[in-house]
């Protein structure tokens, strides 16, 4: 396939995604004449760049697209339901041709089906609105048909003939009109349509009749005629972002990834190396803001917006709401939210499974509806947000919500939950239950509770890709699924342990908390029975795993050790480690396929220190010891869920006043010696985790360096920066704050306990630039 | 990156890499190494087939390293080792050896097959020897040394030590 060819295949999907998009959006919006250029357009590209390679098929297709899609742009006709479905069905017809011309480089051979389409689409065009200019717009349809049909009807090499002589025709009004002459009536049709279309209108008007007169309404000719064919016909839709965007290869993306953490480490040794010299510091920090900054830059090349994926689903709930005889609207919201690529690909299939499951078992029918005092149309919501390092992506219907008496019931007769413990349980634990494997596969849930079907899938496949699903359900009111995305992969947080001097990493997501058991108490606090170690936590019997015997490493003399309590796939246990070393932001990079075999590692990753590490695959190690899937495992997340950080707030004082951080935004919280801090330019810099960390706040010059100060540590986006404080006050909620605060995050400012209390929102600017942007708010809460 | 060229295999001479290890010197074509890394910092791999020396830092990415003594079945040694990597079907590999001596030119007219009287194991590994006026170089081809052609081959071979074999 030549390059030509691919690059057409490539723009015309993108433009049929559009196209998809916008047909969607038209139901609802049938007058709205912009969506109805922008589609005419796409389809319009998509017929131009055929002539020229010689798609006959697609060219047809297209052109009778075309035409029905000019006389809804003029408004001849209108945009009801069975005219969308019928441009749906010509979109998949399109979509299926050009996957044909991919895998085999032609078009397939299906004339008939093609003619039936075409006559379906021509049929429609007939079907417009009797009124106003309805005598020319009867006449010229017919008009359009008839040459339409000619050409679809016309052999094949007639019309590859016309398509080819195209590209070389001159542009000019003039010596466009003699040729369409010599073309018949068979092809004036279509060609003088195209010609038109290539014109600026001043020039169309005396040359051609009906068709000249149309592209002259159309909003853009100007852009398409000076569109030279078939080199970029993406560029015609949509010409404003044309010279500003560009298409990389995603290898050469992961490989500049790569170099630069090469760079990181390099400037990690330099700063090493240099580190006494008074000449080489400045340049040094300097190098370590710029490959922050560099690093940040290249993940953001990373991302796209999640509309990508989200364009297919208004589709999706058409297609269903159609089949199903339910009226459903999907509403999105944040389509622009930035996503790493890879995990855009990696949500795709669980979002479809939700929305799905939405549509099909959430939403009640019509007549219930009615009943219940809703309205007939059902609504699906799809929001995506970013907070903090993450981005939430929910589904919400406001459908009939799940049963939890018949959650419970089926999760006491699968075995799931002994029924004491089930009786137990809050409403928001039951619902949780639709996520243990084994729950689903009951076939009888479907019909009796209506949800719950493949949740299980949807939840190993956020977390994998180390993210979180919850499930908020009100009967009567509705469901919500709650995705909670990293906004990389290619970048977690971990904490790293050692055993036996090696380093190993887990992903933060898996773990709960940490215990840290003294040489003494392993001997009377961790209990045996036969040979599994547990340990009591708050009454509670864990299972203990030994990762140095799970990694059958030497045994060593009785020491202190660390116990990561760590809940994987609903799989609660302690894995116990030597020692806690710092939690850090690791990059992930692939193992070969011999040590994946192993099973026990996600991976393995480079520290800032320049030592690898490898990172644990917690499920794996839980699973391959036997740790059973514990109800009970749920419930410390969800506590944890219900009180996250989103609503908390650390209370400092500042140097000039009260400031309030996000609790989740903070790692934690140092107290150095005053020494520690130096100066780099105008800013100052604390050396953190091997990492130049940014500081702000105010520090007196003078006084004893020794002195200790504290250093609040925050996250932001994918660095870290520290905030000077003179002291921790109290952790707030955030109510108090919120409804006093101002609705703009970086300028917040709020009341609490009669104090003004500036609020710093650090990862908020994650999106929008470097840490500075964060120093600045800090500035301000200093002000 | 730069992927190696094959080398000229059959006419006169070619460039070879020599590597020692404990008293022997190996040789591969030079054509075939991608990088000769001095001394990295060697992560080991709990649990790993016991051929893997272990990790080795290369370029951003994480290699899989063949430590030869262990696939010979020699005693390992504490000083740390030379690493070459290698390009394969499925990804760079590293292969760790006790140093990597200089750059030889051998003809094929001293290119000796592996004698038959060799172990089928080490048969499996080695791709027979120059032997050159002054001292015998054992040859190797980095094809039969990828991490996942030893995986299949040791595990049909009865995961059976390779120790002695050859001595």
């Amino acid at each position: 396939m030549d390059d030509l060819t691919r690059e057409f295949l490539l723009e015309s999907q993108e433009g049929l995604d559009r196209m998809e998009q916008g047909l969607t959006e038209l139901e609802s919006r049938p007058c709205d004449a912009e969506l109805l250029a922008g589609i005419f357009r796409s389809v319009h590209t998509i017929k131009g760049t055929t002539g020229f390679l010689g798609f006959p098929r697609l060219e047809a297709l297209s052109h009778a697209g075309e035409n029905l899609l000019g006389m809804l742009r003029d408004g001849r006709i209108a945009a009801d339901a069975e005219v969308v479905s019928g441009l749906l069905a010509l979109l998949d017809r399109l979509r299926g041709i050009l996957r044909s011309i991919e895998s085999s480089g032609g078009e397939g051979d299906a004339g008939l089906e093609d003619r039936v389409m075409i006559a379906r689409l021509e049929a429609l065009q007939r079907g417009g609105p009797a009124s106003g200019p309805a005598a020319k717009a009867a006449a010229e349809g017919g008009g359009e048909a008839v040459a339409a049909r000619v050409a679809a009807a016309a052999d094949r090499p007639a019309v590859r003939a016309a398509a080819k002589s195209r590209p070389r025709r001159p542009r000019s009004a003039p010596r466009i009109a003699p040729l369409r002459n010599q073309c018949g009536a068979g092809e004036a049709g279509p060609q003088g349509n195209e010609a038109a279309d290539r014109r600026a209108p001043e020039e169309a008007e005396p040359a051609s009749g009906s068709a000249g007169a149309q592209s002259a309404r159309s909003p853009r000719p100007e852009a398409q005629a000076e569109m030279p064919g078939a080199a970029s016909p993406g560029a015609a839709a949509e010409p404003a972002n044309a010279d500003s965007t560009l298409r990389v290869a995603i290898e050469l993306l992961n490989r500049i990834m790569n170099l630069v953490g090469e760079l990181v480490l390099t400037r990690n040794q330099i700063l090493q190396a240099t580190g006494a010299d008074a000449q080489f510091a400045p340049l040094g920090r300097r190098l370590d803001m710029v490959t922050a900054d560099l690093r940040e830059a290249v993940m953001r090349a990373r991302m796209q917006p999640v509309g990508h994926v989200f364009s297919r689903f208004p589709r999706l709930v058409r297609d269903l709401s159609h089949s199903l005889g339910k009226p459903v609207r999907l509403e999105l919201e944040g389509q622009e939210t930035e996503l790493d690529k890879s995990l855009l690909e990696a949500i795709r299939d669980p979002l479809t499974h939700a929305i799905r499951n939405a549509v099909d078992h959430g939403i009640e029918s019509a007549a219930v509806r009615s009943a219940a005092g809703k309205p007939a149309e059902g609504l699906v919501r799809l929001r995506a947000r970013h907070e903090n390092s993450h981005v939430i992506v929910e589904v919400q219907d406001d459908g009939a919500g799940m049963n939890t008496e018949r959650i419970r019931a089926k999760a006491i007769d699968r075995g799931l939950v002994p029924a004491a413990r089930a009786a137990q349980m809050s409403e928001r634990e039951v619902l949780q239950l639709v996520f243990l494997p084994g729950f689903s596969t009951a076939d009888a849930v479907t019909s009796v509770s209506g949800r719950g079907v493949g949740m299980d899938v949807v939840r190993t496949n956020v977390e994998r890709i180390g993210g979180k699903v919850e499930i908020d359900s009100h009967p009567g009111r509705g469901t919500t699924l709650r995705l909670r995305i990293p906004l990389t992969l290619a970048i977690i947080p971990a904490l790293i342990v050692r055993v036996r001097g090696q380093k190993f990493a887990i992903p933060q997501p898996a773990l709960i908390e940490l215990v840290h058991l003294s040489a003494e108490e392993i001997g009377t606090r961790v209990e045996w029975l036969e040979n599994a170690a547990l340990y009591r936590l708050r009454g509670r019997l864990l299972p203990l795993l030994f990762l140095d015997r799970v990694l059958r490493q030497p045994a060593r003399e009785a020491a202190d050790c660390d116990i990561a309590i760590l809940n994987a796939d609903g799989r609660r246990f302690g894995l116990v480690v030597d020692e806690v070393a710092d939690p850090e932001e690791i990059v992930v990079k692939p193992l070969g396929a011999v040590l994946r075999e192993i099973g026990y590692y996600a991976g393995a990753t480079i520290l800032g220190n320049g030592e690898m590490a490898l990172i644990l695959h917690p499920g794996a190690i839980a699973q391959s010891a036997g740790v059973s899937l514990s109800e009970e495992g749920l419930e410390p997340e969800m506590d944890r869920a219900a009180m996250s950080g989103r609503d908390n707030f650390l209370l400092v004082e500042t140097g000039s006043g009260q400031a309030a951080v996000p609790l989740e935004t903070v790692v934690r919280i140092e107290r150095i010696p005053r020494s520690r801090i130096e100066r780099a330019g105008s800013r100052l810099v604390l050396r953190f985790n091997e990492e130049l960390l940014p500081l702000d706040g105010a520090v007196e010059a003078a006084g004893d360096p020794e002195a200790q100060t504290t250093v609040i540590v925050c996250r932001d986006g994918s660095r870290q920066v520290g905030l000077v404080v003179t002291r921790v006050l109290d952790i707030a909620p955030g109510g108090a704050l919120r409804e006093a605060g101002s609705s703009a995050p970086s300028a917040g400012v709020a009341l609490f306990r009669d104090r003004v209390t500036d609020i710093v929102q650090p990862a908020l600017n994650a999106a929008a630039g470097s840490g500075d942007n964060c120093l600045r708010v800090f500035a301000e809460a200093q002000r | 990156m730069t992927s190696a060229t094959s080398a000229p295999v059959q006419e006169g001479t070619q460039q070879v890499c020599s590597l020692r290890l404990g008293e022997t010197l190996f040789a591969v074509p030079i054509a075939r190494v991608l990088e000769i890394l001095g001394k990295p910092a060697i992560q080991p791999v709990p649990l790993a087939p016991d051929f893997v020396g272990g990790l080795v830092h290369y370029r951003g990415e994480v290699l899989t390293a063949i430590s030869l003594r262990r696939l010979l079945g020699m005693e390992p040694t504490p000083s740390p080792g030379d690493v070459l990597v290698f390009e394969s079907a499925q990804g760079p590999f590293g292969l760790v050896v006790d140093s990597v001596g200089e750059v030889l030119s051998v003809s094929a007219a001293e290119h000796e097959p592996n004698p038959s009287t060799l172990d089928s194991r080490w048969q499996a590994l080695l791709a027979g020897a120059w032997k050159r006026a002054d001292r015998l170089l054992v040859a190797l081809d980095s094809e039969r040394l990828e991490p996942h052609r030893l995986a299949t081959s040791l595990a049909d071979a009865g995961k059976g030590s390779l120790a002695g074999a050859g001595e």
